[in-house]
C-alpha cells in the first residue's frame, strides 16, 4: 500500500449560497486544483460526498454532473457518497484506498450540499430520515431531539452545567468570527445567550435542555481536496500533509439500543483504529477539527477520542485548553456551530481547515507552534456512524 | 388503526428485542413471534421538542426513552406535564404523527 498525501484544497464560503449545487462544488473544486497547481496532469477520480441532492435538489448522480462541469470526462472515475453527515470522510476514505492501492493516482474529493433551497422544517424533516423508521422517526424524533436526551442523561452524569455548554458556543463563535468563510462570524457572550436579562429570548429552547445556540446552523457549502500518492506530493506547489490514518465504526440505529446511551462506543472505536494506522496517540495531536453539531458533541467527543477521561471534557473547557493557544485546540476554524454544517459536505471541510493549520496558513486562526499532527471526527447520524482522520505535516 | 407496538420474541432462545432486528442478538435466530411492548416502566432521559418535523400543528411535543419491565427499552411521547428522569411510566397506544394525511399509532407513555 502507498501512503497518500493531501497536495490541495478549496472551499466555498459557507452560509445561504448565491450559486448552485453544482456551481459551488466546481468553485472549491477548481480552488483545491489551483492550490495543488497540477497543471495539466489528468485527474483519475472524483469522488463526491451529499447526503440530500436528490431530494432538496432534484438532482442525483452528483458526481457524474461535477464530471462533466469540470470537463473531465470521459476518462474519469466517479462515484457519490452518501454516509449521512459522515459523507464527507467516507468520500476521503474512497480517494484514500483508490491512491493507496495503486487503483489511482490523482483524485478528487469534493463535499457539496445546498440545504437552505427549503424550508427549515424540510431541512429538518430530512435530516430525521436518519433515525430509526419505526422506533424513532414515527415518534417526530429528529436529530436535535436525540442530542437533548443524550445531553441531559450527561449532565446528570457528569455534573455539566448549561454554562458549560454554552462556554463551547461561546469559544467556537469567537474562532468562527476571524474565519471569513465561516457562516455565522457573530462572536457571542454568556451574558447575551443564557445569563443575561434578554438572554432566553435571544436563546430560545430547541430541545430541552438544548437551546438554539447549542445547535449548529444549517447551511450550504462545498470543500473539495485533492490526493496523490506521497511520493509525488512534493512535485506540487503546496506543503504536503499526509493521510496517516482512518478509522471508522457504526453503531446501532436506534439510541435506546445502546447499553449505555451516553457512550459514543463507534466516535470511540472509530478513533482507536485511526490512531493505531497513523501509530500515534491523543498526546501526539496538536489540533482538532470536531463534529460539534451539538454543543454537547465537542465535550463527548473529545473524551471518547481519548483527549481527557470520560466526563472530564467539561473540565479542560472550563480551564481553556481547547481555545486557539491552549493545549488541545479544538474547532479553531468555528466548527460546526460557527463555520457551519452542509450535511454532506462537512467532513470533507474539517480536513480543508486542518490541512490549512498544518501547513500553517489559517491566517486569523492559526494555532501557534506549527502543530505537526492533525485530527478530526466526523460524525453520522447521532453516532452511528463514525469516520476519523488523523493528519500528519509532511510526507 | 394499529393498537399495538410489536416487539420481536426469537422462537429459539426467547430473547425479547424491540426495535427487530434480522438476527437475533442473543442467538443469531431469524423465527421470532410478535409480543406487544406494554406495561410499566422508568423514563431514562427525555426531551421537550420544539424545532419539529414535517406534519405537527403543535408548538412542541415531548419525547423520551423508557426502559419497560418487560425488559426492552423504547422511545416513544410522553403525556407528562413535568417529567422527572427516573420516574415510572405506563405505555399506552395513541396517535404520535400524521404520515400523508394518516394517521400513525405508537407508544404514549403517561406518569404512574
Amino acid at each position: 500500500m502507498r501512503d497518500v498525501a493531501i497536495i490541495g484544497v478549496g472551499s466555498t464560503q459557507f452560509g445561504r449560497a448565491q450559486w448552485s449545487l453544482l456551481k459551488m462544488m466546481c468553485e472549491a473544486s477548481h480552488d483545491a486544483i489551483v492550490d495543488a497547481g497540477i497543471g495539466e496532469k489528468k485527474i483519475d477520480a472524483v469522488y463526491v460526498a451529499n447526503m440530500g441532492s436528490a431530494r432538496n435538489n432534484r438532482m442525483a448522480g452528483l458526481s457524474s454532473a461535477l464530471v462533466d462541469r469540470l470537463n473531465l470526462y470521459p476518462h474519469t472515475v466517479s462515484e457519490t457518497i452518501e454516509n449521512g453527515p459522515a459523507s464527507g470522510a467516507s468520500a476521503i476514505k474512497h480517494g484514500l484506498h483508490s491512491v493507496a492501492s495503486g487503483f489511482c493516482d490523482l483524485v478528487l474529493v469534493c463535499g457539496g450540499e445546498r440545504m437552505q433551497e427549503v424550508n427549515n422544517f424540510e431541512a429538518t424533516e430530512f435530516v430525521s430520515y436518519l433515525s430509526h423508521r419505526y422506533a424513532e422517526y414515527v415518534y417526530g424524533v429528529t436529530l436535535p431531539s436525540l442530542a437533548g436526551m443524550f445531553t441531559r442523561l450527561y449532565m446528570e452524569r457528569y455534573g455539566l452545567k448549561p454554562e458549560h455548554l454554552a462556554m463551547v458556543a461561546i469559544k467556537n463563535h469567537a474562532n468562527g468570527a476571524k474565519n471569513r468563510k465561516a457562516h455565522l462570524r457573530i462572536p457571542i457572550t454568556m451574558e447575551g445567550i443564557l445569563t443575561g436579562p434578554d438572554a432566553l429570548n435571544n436563546n430560545p429552547w430547541i430541545a430541552e435542555p438544548l437551546r438554539f445556540f447549542d445547535c449548529c446552523p444549517v447551511s450550504d457549502g462545498a470543500s473539495a481536496v485533492l490526493l496523490a500518492p506521497a511520493e509525488m506530493a512534493k512535485q506540487f506547489k503546496k506543503t504536503p500533509v499526509r493521510i496517516a490514518g482512518m478509522g471508522q465504526a457504526t453503531d446501532s440505529q436506534a439510541v435506546q439500543d445502546r447499553p449505555d446511551p451516553t457512550e459514543l462506543t463507534a466516535v470511540r472505536m472509530a478513533a482507536e483504529r485511526a490512531f493505531a494506522m497513523a501509530k500515534l496517540a491523543p498526546k501526539d495531536i496538536h489540533v482538532a477539527e470536531l463534529h460539534d453539531a451539538f454543543t454537547i458533541l465537542e465535550i463527548a467527543e473529545s473524551e471518547e477520542c481519548g483527549f481527557f477521561k470520560k466526563g472530564e471534557g467539561h473540565k479542560a473547557l472550563e480551564r481553556g485548553e481547547t481555545k486557539i493557544g491552549g493545549k488541545l485546540p479544538i474547532n479553531p476554524s468555528g466548527g460546526l456551530k460557527s463555520r457551519g454544517h452542509p450535511v454532506g459536505n462537512t467532513g470533507v471541510s474539517q480536513i480543508v481547515e486542518l490541512v490549512l493549520q498544518l501547513r500553517g496558513e489559517a491566517g486569523d486562526y492559526q494555532v501557534p507552534n506549527q502543530p505537526q499532527h492533525g485530527f478530526a471526527v466526523n460524525f453520522g447520524g447521532f453516532g452511528n456512524n463514525v469516520v476519523a482522520t488523523v493528519l500528519k505535516r509532511g510526507v | 388503526m394499529a393498537m399495538t407496538v410489536e416487539a420481536a420474541k426469537c422462537t429459539n432462545c426467547g430473547k425479547v428485542s424491540y426495535p427487530m432486528h434480522f438476527y437475533c442478538p442473543a442467538c443469531r435466530g431469524t423465527k421470532f413471534e410478535p409480543v406487544p411492548v406494554e406495561g410499566e416502566g422508568k423514563l431514562i432521559t427525555w426531551t421537550r421538542v420544539y424545532a419539529l418535523p414535517l406534519d405537527y400543528a403543535v408548538l412542541y411535543t415531548t419525547l423520551g426513552i423508557v426502559e419497560l419491565d418487560m425488559g426492552v427499552r423504547a422511545t416513544g411521547q410522553l403525556d407528562i406535564t413535568e417529567p422527572k428522569t427516573g420516574q415510572r411510566v405506563r405505555a399506552h397506544i395513541g396517535k404520535v404523527r400524521e404520515i400523508n394525511g394518516k394517521d400513525v399509532t405508537g407508544l404514549v407513555f403517561t406518569a404512574v
